[in-house]
């Protein structure tokens, strides 16, 4: 019974988590497209577009944003991870708390400001494609409210004691 | 420097060495910053979200990962390998020579150590162990060193970076890093061959001249991408970030066309790999962009710079200081955060005392690389322990020899600029 009840939420956020992927993988490739259209336009055609280069560091903005909020695992984060790696699972839930509760305060206490800051651009709009720069820059809160749960569901995990599992030495772009 | 700006500090160290990642260590030890000096905390948005915004170099880091990943799955590290055997196999220690040339191939297709070791790896070590021709832990030693010219010869990720913290163009330390970077190849082979000898390594079949031909036209591909990388930039064609998209778009057309052995299903993993690696490293800029804001703001570097002035060190004194701080941090930090967070604190002083930034940033990044392999945080030994099931301890034990090798090395390119600043001037740089 507990097995169902637990298994379908699992399910739905397998399923969200690889949508996310998708969206991830897409805005990746559309960045890759745009300085493809990009190049071949101005060196073939000669004939340079200007919203090529909007798009792509857009696409830039929303993959770092968006795959830090939904796509990447905790193993797949730059970390300094000697002390963690090596603790016992207890003082690693115990590193876990102190650090969740410290990045749930602090991205908590700025997120009016910077709700605040993104609305305020209201006004704004982009070069090229003239958008509102608000929706645009609208993924630093989803990103800002998606660390907090994050971490909120970390620590919770943590202190009924089942500590994150990170791989060392992973992440890195090197 | 105020006390809000010791406190950040205290909590980004503290929150990095309880595990917290480093970018959102940072992100989060600015805010505090941001809250103690009584500064609007929107500011934190706006730092990262402008700077982002604005760091259209940095635009080249996706793209060369994406490029590597493709490189990756279209397995031409097999085809390259008897090329390279063809080079130097039959020189004593052959296979230790074979891998550290497949490195260099590889450097001038990536930008990145890790892809390389990830895509010649496990290959080479395999290659190397058959038959009990050579130690596991030798073996294993002489892939993650080799690894490390990687992001030494263009493309180069941490040269990315670097152009973007210090403003030098990335054109210039591209070209800069290839002597460097053969020198390093050269270091290790002499290594190399010293424990062949030592440990009376086997040499290889010499293979027959007339295969040559056709060995040799199953690695142009391979061959092809640095020359197109660095004939469209320095021919004026292209800039540094478009000639990643065309890397990638290269990578592409030569797995599909050339190799043939990509699926969809392999390019969607590749794309998605290089996209999670994105935000990985996104983070990190992210963190250090708020960051390096906050430093800005207490005007950490031009305190150092007068420090520093104090001791009215010479050139070479404070490359030589620069570089032990770095190789020391080497053993302890991921490699990007030393350039993103330490580098800035430097690069005034380095100007004041009239250092040519390309040349400092050859220096910088070359040494930062060693840490790939220096413990006990050198990520390469991570992975290649990972991969060969070699115990840590004895890779480290043979690895050493190339990391001295390696910072003898640096020392040349430390205090002979022109070989690092020949090549860019030959090709128009004024500096």
């Amino acid at each position: 019974m507990n097995v169902d009840i637990e298994s379908r939420p699992l399910a739905i956020a397998r399923w969200l988590r690889r949508r996310a992927e998708n969206v991830s993988a897409l805005l990746l490739l559309a960045m890759f497209l745009c300085f493809i259209l990009q190049i071949v336009t101005r060196y073939v055609f000669n004939y340079p577009l200007g919203w090529t280069d909007e798009v792509s560091v857009l696409c830039w903005i929303w993959c770092t944003l968006w795959g830090a909020a939904f796509v990447l695992r905790e193993r797949d984060e730059v970390r300094f991870d000697i002390i963690y790696s090596s603790a016992s699972d207890k003082t690693r839930c115990i590193f876990t708390v102190v650090t969740g509760i410290a990045a749930i305060v602090l991205f908590g206490i700025a997120l009016p400001a910077v709700v605040s800051y993104v609305t305020f651009l209201k006004v704004e709009r982009s070069a090229y494609l003239g958008i509102r720069l608000d929706y645009l820059y609208a993924i630093y809160v989803v990103f800002s409210v998606a660390v907090i749960v994050r971490y909120a569901v970390l620590t919770w995990r943590a202190i009924r004691g089942h500590p994150p599992d990170i791989q060392i030495g992973s992440g890195s772009a090197l | 420097m105020t006390n809000p700006f010791g406190l950040c500090v205290c909590a980004i160290i503290g929150l990095g060495l309880l595990g917290l990642p480093i970018g959102y260590s940072m992100i989060a030890g600015s805010i505090l910053y941001l809250l103690l000096a009584g500064l609007d905390l929107g500011t934190s948005a706006e730092q990262i979200l402008n700077g982002l915004y604005n760091s259209y170099v940095l635009l080249a880091v996706p793209l060369f990962l994406f490029s590597a990943e493709l490189m990756n799955v279209s397995n031409m590290t097999d085809q390259l390998l008897r090329f390279c055997d063809m080079l130097v196999g039959r020189f004593r220690g052959g296979l230790g020579h074979i891998n550290i040339v497949q490195s260099i191939i590889f450097a001038g297709m990536s930008g990145s150590a890790i892809a390389d070791l990830a895509a010649t790896g496990r290959i080479s070590i395999d290659m190397m162990t058959r038959n009990g021709r050579y130690p596991l832990s030798y073996a294993a030693a002489i892939t993650a060193a080799s690894a490390v010219i990687g992001p030494i010869i263009p493309p180069s990720i941490p040269m990315v970076l670097y152009a973007l913290i210090s403003d030098a163009s990335v054109g210039y330390l591209f070209l800069g890093g290839v002597i460097p970077g053969l020198l390093m190849a050269l270091a290790q082979m002499a290594i190399n061959t010293i424990m062949a000898h030592r440990h009376n390594f086997p040499v290889e079949q010499p293979i027959p001249l007339r295969e040559w031909p056709a060995i040799t036209l199953t690695a142009v591909p391979a061959l092809l991408m640095p020359v197109i990388l660095l004939g469209g930039i320095y021919g004026g064609v292209m800039t540094p970030t478009e000639a990643a998209a065309v890397a990638a778009a290269y990578a592409l057309l030569v797995a599909v066309l050339w190799y043939r052995n990509v699926s969809l299903r392999d390019a969607y993993v590749a794309t998605l790999n290089s996209s999670r690696a994105t935000a990985s490293i996104g983070m990190l800029i992210a963190g250090a962009l708020i960051f390096n804001y906050v430093v800005t703001i207490e005007q950490v570097p031009q305190t150092v710079r007068g420090l520093l002035a104090g001791y009215e060190l010479s050139p070479m004194m404070f490359l030589l200081w620069v570089n032990v701080i770095l190789l020391v941090l080497g053993c302890l930090l991921e490699g990007s955060t030393i350039i993103l967070v330490i580098l800035p604190i430097f690069i005034p002083t380095a100007k004041a005392l009239g250092i040519d930034l390309v040349h400092f940033g050859v220096v910088a990044v070359f040494n930062i690389m060693i840490g790939l392999v220096t413990p006990p945080y050198g990520l390469l030994l991570f992975i290649i322990s990972a991969i060969s099931g070699a115990p840590l301890h004895a890779i480290i034990r043979d690895t050493m020899p190339f990391v001295i090798a390696m910072i003898v090395a640096l020392a040349i390119i430390t205090f002979v600029p022109d070989t690092v600043l020949w090549l860019p001037r030959l090709l128009g740089y004024k500096g």
